[in-house]
């Protein structure tokens, strides 16, 4: 059983970690590189360059919580750890973006699936973006490097209920489907991966990566929030950061400056891109917060004869390929079919509606079992994904606006998912959208969904992924960085996240991130040691 | 070489008004023209605070943020119609249900930061001030003579609207009482819900001398 709080060891053993909130002086700090963001990309960089015996200062914006602070509660979990307290949304309001902003990023609060980037997608950027270094087969150490970083292993215990029921549905319906992998050591099964692993079992990077690079003498701020990178001539001189007062949402005045030969922006595909437009870097082709990519998620409930008790358990553990690339890389829109965990606060937020009606929604939350669909976006010219901008108050903002060629994919999901649920068992299914009844037949849900008004805001639509919007290729006349992360026109700024993909990728983000960060983070090394 | 996005063209003049107020810009500048209005009209622009006990029922104790004694008005209003048929009939825990779901929208609201509160700021203006919210909310009577069928009414209209910015209003507004009602332990049993298994609370340590 991994209950060992390696953050509370740590921090009792001395390492150089720093809640900005405490600061009341402006100060000024230097190491060979600064890194910014605490994610999959930023706690695989810092490790690598710590362990070369680079000298690291990591900068997070949310806060250092750990196993203390993971109580399995919703409501606490998603105002701390979530960007913007769990109600970031797409700029006009249409789709909910589901975002880490914590230490360890995204990789604290996700449910776990450790996908390989997909191997069409990877021949799709080598063919597209002239990125031939990064061909599945050239990948495939890095992958196999981070599984076991990563302790990613298929789901060897039982699926629960909510899972199952996608794998019945499959079955019955002769569609492909199979296990997860899971990023976790000893887990519990308990269900709660969403608010912060109460056990220490997920192997994010809070409880790898991270650890590591301190262990190794990296130092840590959190609480500290990236405004600006400042240029002397043509490299990067200091990052300007703020301090936020420990309510994580007010800056408190102190200013933080902090000076390196190089720095890795992390900070996730919507930091990012906003980090580099507030800096006003070089960006002679315009790209940078371009083709900005989610898999934007739609989703049916249903609700089953038997109990499913869809809050316990591991939360994601059987998936379908079955539509994600079936009629090409760049035919019709693809989407992957996977499982949300559903808890009270989570189902009352996601399934719209009140009064009555959704007090009969909710109430049969242990026999309500839940499908998603996460389209892939991005690989065909009606699919350019959305735009990462400045808002007044220079914070990032996503616009993303659902095209024709989505909107057809999201309703042939509706179709393929109801009829998954019905094929199961389902006595009842109704989809996420604003004018879905509770359909009792097949037939009934599959004439509907047939004209269904398909328009933002009536069909809900989430993302947890965020791609794109700093895209590397080798041209930059269409791209920011180049195969490695490295920008193109700024020598010494390397980009390590998802922000580089150049287009979305058809599976949970994470493992790509840790793949990609190792690989480019190990050339970084041997770069700025040499 | 890939394709190159071309999102950027809109064609302008095929804006009718239904499809300007879609768009988030349109929301955005109409939503703003009554935040300005709202201020200028003496609506209460300014967080609550502490309110007595008296005055509100709410826990003494709170210290509101974020919402206007306006906006506790108005979700007074809207919850019995939101969350109503979950609440007991019972006239005391009904309002005090009410008045911690509020208090929890608002520590909630905290945390969204500077650019979903002011997002919030402009559509609870639309709704608070008198003139807006008869003719955008088709809200006749002012919030605290509002009946329960008559939110329920409101919340209708804005849900089917074929405007979108009215829709993402419903959502809005259901979005943050639902999460915050549901969401508290006090109402888990309402959907079911046993709360994180009683074995593993037992088990860990962060629950030890809580």
């Amino acid at each position: 059983m991994s209950l060992t709080d390696r953050i509370a060891q740590g921090l009792e053993s001395g390492w150089r970690v720093t809640d900005a909130a405490t600061l009341t002086n402006h100060q000024t700090h230097e190491a060979d590189v600064v890194i910014i963001g605490t994610g999959a990309g930023g706690g695989t960089t810092a490790e690598i360059l710590a362990r070369a015996g680079l000298s690291v200062i990591l900068v997070e914006e949310g806060r250092l919580y750990h196993q203390k602070d993971f109580r399995m509660d919703e409501l606490t979990a998603y105002a701390s750890l979530y960007q913007e307290g769990m109600s970031r949304v797409t700029k006009d309001g249409a789709i909910a973006i589901l975002q880490g902003r914590c230490v360890g990023g995204s990789t604290t609060v996700n449910w776990t699936s450790s996908f390989r980037t997909p191997e069409p997608t990877l021949n799709y950027w080598a063919d597209q973006f002239g990125l031939e270094a990064l061909r599945p087969e050239a990948m495939r150490p890095w992958f196999d490097g981070r599984e076991q970083r990563h302790t990613v292993a298929p789901w060897l215990t039982d699926p629960n209920v909510n899972n199952d029921i996608l794998r019945q549905g499959c079955e019955k319906l002769g569609f492909s489907w199979k296990v997860i992998p899971r990023n976790v050591k000893g887990c519990w099964n308990l269900g709660y991966c969403g608010v912060g692993c109460p056990t220490n079992a997920k192997q994010g990077a809070l409880t790898t990566t991270i650890p590591a690079a301190l262990d190794n003498d990296a130092r840590l701020f959190h609480g500290l929030r990236a405004d600006k990178l400042v240029m002397k001539q043509d490299r990067i001189d200091h990052l300007v950061a703020s301090a936020m007062s420990a309510d994580s949402v007010t800056p408190s005045g102190v200013t933080v400056t902090l000076k390196a030969r190089h720095f890795v922006v992390a900070a996730s595909a919507i930091g990012s891109p906003g980090l580099l437009l507030r800096s006003q870097l070089p960006d002679p082709h315009n790209r940078v917060g371009k083709r900005s990519f989610i898999h934007p998620v739609n989703a049916t409930v249903a609700r089953m004869p038997e109990k499913v008790d869809p809050f316990y358990g591991a939360p994601q553990s059987i998936y379908s390929d079955e539509f994600n690339f079936r009629e090409g890389v760049d035919g019709p829109a693809g989407y992957k079919l996977e499982v949300p965990p559903l808890h009270p606060a989570l189902s009352s937020g996601v399934v719209p509606g009140h009064g009555t009606e959704q007090l009969d929604n909710l109430k049969q939350l242990p026999w309500m079992q839940s499908v998603i669909a996460l389209m892939r976006d991005g690989f065909h010219p009606d699919s350019p994904g959305g735009t990462v901008s400045l808002r007044d108050d220079g914070s990032p903002v996503l616009d993303y606006p659902v095209t024709d060629y989505l909107w057809t994919g999201l309703r042939n999901a509706f179709r393929t998912m109801a009829e998954i649920q019905f094929a199961a068992g389902a006595e009842q299914v109704r989809l996420m959208h604003l004018d879905s009844p509770w359909f009792d037949r097949w037939a009934d849900a599959k004439a509907a969904i047939d004209t269904l008004p398909m328009e933002p805001h009536r069909v809900r639509l989430f993302t947890a992924h965020q791609m794109g919007g700093c895209g590397m290729g080798k041209d930059p006349r269409n791209s920011v960085v180049n195969g490695f992360g490295e920008h193109h026109q700024v020598s010494n700024l390397s980009i390590h996240d998802a922000s580089v993909f150049p287009t979305s990728i058809g599976a949970n983000p994470q493992l790509s991130v840790y793949a990609l960060a190792a690989r480019n983070s190990t050339r970084l090394a041997s770069r700025l040691r040499g | 070489m890939p394709h190159v996005p071309h999102s950027e063209s809109h064609d302008a003049t095929a804006m009718d008004r239904r499809s300007f107020l879609r768009t988030g810009v349109g929301g955005t500048l109409f939503l703003g023209t009554v935040s300005l209005g709202a201020g200028l009209s003496g609506c209460a622009t300014a967080p609550a605070g502490r309110l007595s006990a008296v005055d509100t029922r709410m826990d003494a104790s709170y210290r509101f943020q974020f919402l206007t004694r306006d906006d506790i008005t108005l979700f007074e209003a809207l919850l019995p119609a939101i969350v109503g048929p979950a609440l007991t009939e019972q006239p005391e825990q009904r309002s005090q249900a009410i008045a911690g779901t509020i208090e929890r929208i608002d520590q909630g609201i905290v945390q969204f930061g500077p650019a979903n509160q002011q997002e919030l700021r402009r559509l609870f203006d639309l709704l608070n001030f008198g003139l807006t919210r008869i003719t955008i909310a088709r809200v006749w009577s002012s919030w605290p003579s509002v009946t329960t069928a008559e939110a329920e009414a409101f919340l209708q209209r804005w849900r089917s609207s074929g405007i979108g910015l009215f829709n993402n209003g419903y959502i809005a507004l259901t979005k943050i009482s639902n999460v915050a009602f549901y969401g508290h332990p006090d109402h888990w049993h309402l959907s079911g819900y046993p709360g994180p298994p009683t074995w593993a609370k037992d088990a860990l340590p962060q629950f030890k001398n809580a």
